[in-house]
């Protein structure tokens, strides 16, 4: 008996040497491995061999925020996030059904994408300094612009975030509201009590049983959680005031750079075709068109009098990607109407930048 | 006994047990070390290619959330969540080690009643509670009993005018002023109690009359603390309702009312097996002896049985209330501020993942070391002491 008590202790004492040592020496080591990475890394694959090699893009998002990804009965996703997860893999792969999508829970997102078991995250995620630096994560193009809001029900008698002095306020645990609530609440000096949850079915039942008056969110989310409210929509209110920025965007892991541009573009190409009036219908029709720059956009042929070329920038997608994507897909515009537009949500920021908007793509040439 | 004739020969090295013995296990223990190695190292590599940071400087990092009933502000660095977190499990914790120990000894007594009801409401409650899922039973207790069958906060109830009960947490009557000098008081009056007691017991040894300590103690301890509190004019101040909260009196988060009741009423559950099985197995002659010099059946139990049961039941009973430190993490789920919802809200909030919870791990490693060192320590002084 002592002596079982004995070498559990020696195992435990190594344990600690051992681990002590490592974090002793973590500073020299990390810089070292650092050094040596950073040579290797240039012959690492990219992502986009791994995804080509598989065949199918690992889809990092969610199966429950109407509007932006809702797991059917029939196993496939529906929504907005869910369509550029469908355009990534139709602009590499040039299906857009080659698509694994990943359900991933709030706190779990980023941890599954250091790991490498989604490829990349179209998940609501709201660019923050602290995630670009400490996640690992790189931030590519927003595909919605959007801002924390406060929902309430309608018979609270709130009509300003400022009315409600003393409240409870309930949000998703592991985002950007907590932090968001809690600064709005001491700028104001509402002394708000703000109460964290893991799920959206545990805060709607403490919602319900009238444990919080607010319910803060990105207002998307609000907006489609709102449209699907047990006792129906007008039991709630959204109120006029938007107190943060909150751009969501895709992201992939940091050190992959050919992968990141890949992403980027197949956003930025949706929005391009947009502002060409390409659409999934049409795009068919473009195949005739005199436009260089569309021609280029598409991968069709700049027919000259020296013979004839297509554009690659050498991004390591296909030509066609970009035809690929709207064809399948559609451009920024039908995927906003199709999923977005029917919850209420109004075009506002995400309007193109030719309509005053924020989405602006960078030349394709 | 050097007189002995010719030593049995001395085995060759590979064929002595001792060093046999001792070969193994350093080779256990050299693989062990070497697999732990092998994976930190492993992970040490992966993290730097993705340059997430592997140390604890994210505790100076601002706390960029609030804690509710704290007034933990965004200028603290994420350290003093962390803080607030500890306090909260140990909140839970203690409390709930208390009330399971009494709730699980009652219950353990009733399982062995000659009266067939309580019996039988005792077992019912053993088997169901054992039964059930620790975690199933903390949604239902938020979901179902606090949430749906504690009212609003419009229509609070309000027993007495004393409490003020919601599904937004229970507030109760509290004193005001400085703990620190209440906790100073407390303090004195159980060592003049204890001194009382001890005295009582001296008295008894020597002149034979019974120590009746519950009736010197009881009063010496209420009237201290009384007068204590009058002396240094402390008060009352009652809960009431104001606007969406309560004010006043001190407030029991709604989920710190839901972990603390599953975390007792799950332990107790097993407390109780282990309370009745110890009493079984004190000797039968104890309590026959018990009932021969005429001790009621009160005494018999308090002086005779529960000693020597508590001894059997110590070790036992130290695994409980390490299970319950463990198990008060599931307060996550329902929004408790305890440490592992705090581990989580910051690595939602920027705190990178590995250190945070290798931090959270090794506060609760500590807890239930520091726990076990006093089971065992209650546990050498109860144990029999055989020369």
């Amino acid at each position: 008996m002592k002596k079982t008590v004995a070498i559990m202790a020696a195992l435990a004492a190594v344990t600690l040497v051992v681990s002590g040592c490592a974090a002793a020496e973590e500073d020299t080591t990390s810089t070292e491995t650092a050094a040596t990475e950073t040579a290797t890394m240039e012959t690492a694959s990219s992502v986009l061999d791994s995804v080509k090699e598989a065949g199918v893009v690992k889809c990092g998002t969610r199966d429950a925020l109407p509007g932006f990804a809702v797991l059917q009965e029939d196993g496939t996703h529906v929504g907005f996030d869910s369509d550029f997860c469908r355009a990534i893999a139709a602009a590499v792969l040039g299906d857009a059904d080659a698509v694994e999508m990943v359900d991933l829970e709030t706190a779990d997102r980023f941890t599954a994408l250091q790991s490498g078991a989604v490829d990349v995250l179209v998940r609501n995620t709201t660019w923050t300094a602290s995630r670009d630096g400490g996640e690992a994560a790189t931030f590519l193009h927003p595909n919605f612009y959007d801002g924390q809001g406060m929902m309430v029900s309608s018979d609270s008698g709130y009509a300003n975030v400022s009315d409600m002095n003393g409240a409870v306020v309930c949000v998703a645990k592991g985002t950007t509201t907590e932090g968001n609530a809690a600064l709005e609440s001491s700028r104001l000096g509402l002394d708000w009590e703000v109460r964290s949850f893991d799920e959206t079915d545990l805060i709607l039942e403490a919602f319900l049983a009238g444990q919080c008056d607010g319910w803060s969110s990105d207002v998307s989310q609000l907006t489609g959680l709102r449209s699907a409210y047990p006792s129906g929509a007008d039991a709630l209110l959204i109120l006029p005031e938007v107190f943060s920025k909150e751009p969501l965007a895709p992201a992939v892991l940091d050190g992959d750079t050919q992968w990141a541009q890949i992403v980027n573009w197949t956003i930025l190409a949706t929005i391009q075709a947009e502002e060409f009036g390409i659409t999934s219908a049409n795009v068919d029709t473009f195949a005739s068109s005199e436009d260089v720059s569309i021609q280029r956009f598409l991968g069709l042929e700049i027919a000259s009098d020296e013979g004839s070329a297509v554009l690659d920038p050498g991004l390591g997608l296909p030509a066609d990607f970009a035809y690929q994507v709207v064809k399948q897909v559609g451009n920024y515009g039908e995927i906003f109407a199709a999923h977005l537009t029917p919850l209420g949500l109004e075009r506002g920021v995400n309007s193109l930048w030719t309509d005053g908007g924020l989405m602006y793509a960078p030349p394709y040439r | 006994m050097s007189s002995l004739p010719s030593a049995p020969p001395k085995p060759p090295l590979w064929r002595d047990t001792r060093v046999l013995r001792w070969a193994f296990q350093i080779l256990v223990l050299a693989i062990v070390a070497g697999v732990i190695y092998w994976l930190y190292s492993n992970y040490q590599t992966n993290i730097a290619k993705s340059s997430i940071p592997t140390d604890l400087r994210f505790l100076d990092n601002p706390t960029s959330f609030t804690i509710p009933g704290n007034d933990l502000n965004q200028s603290q660095p994420v350290r003093d969540a962390f803080v607030q977190g500890f306090y909260n499990t140990l909140r839970v914790a203690i409390v709930g080690i208390l009330l399971t120990t009494i709730l699980g000894t009652l219950v353990g007594i009733a399982r062995l009643s000659k009266n067939f009801m309580v019996r039988l409401v005792a077992t019912s409650y053993v088997e169901l509670i054992r039964n059930i899922p620790l975690l199933l039973l903390l949604t239902f207790m938020n979901l179902a009993v606090v949430l749906q069958t504690f009212p609003r906060i419009e229509d609070a109830w309000l027993p007495l005018d004393l409490f003020v009960v919601s599904n937004r947490g229970i507030a109760i009557p509290w004193f005001e002023g400085s703990g620190a000098i209440l906790l100073a008081i407390l303090a004195t009056a159980l060592v003049v109690t204890w001194l009382v007691v001890k005295i009582r017991g001296r008295v008894s040894d020597s002149t034979g009359k019974p120590a009746r300590s519950l009736v010197w103690g009881g009063p010496t301890f209420i009237v201290l603390m009384i007068g204590g509190w009058v002396l240094l004019g402390y008060d009352w101040v009652l809960p009431f309702v104001d606007d969406r909260a309560t004010s006043g009196g001190l407030r029991l988060d709604p989920s710190f009312f839901a972990l603390l009741v599953t975390l007792v009423v799950y332990t107790s559950a097993h407390v109780a097996e282990i309370v009745r099985g110890s009493i079984q197995a004190v000797a039968k002659g104890q309590g026959e002896a018990a009932d021969a010099i005429a001790l009621s059946g009160g005494q018999k139990m308090r002086l005779v049985i529960l000693p020597q049961a508590f001894r059997i039941a110590m070790p036992a009973l130290g695994n409980q209330y390490l299970n319950l430190i463990k198990n008060s993490s599931l307060g996550a789920t329902i929004s408790y501020f305890e440490l592992t919802q705090i581990a989580q809200i910051t690595v939602g909030n920027g705190s990178p993942a590995v250190p945070a919870f290798t931090l959270t791990l090794l506060v609760y490693l500590m807890i239930s070391l520091v726990t076990s060192v006093i089971v065992n320590i209650a546990n050498r002084r109860l144990a029999l002491v055989e020369r």
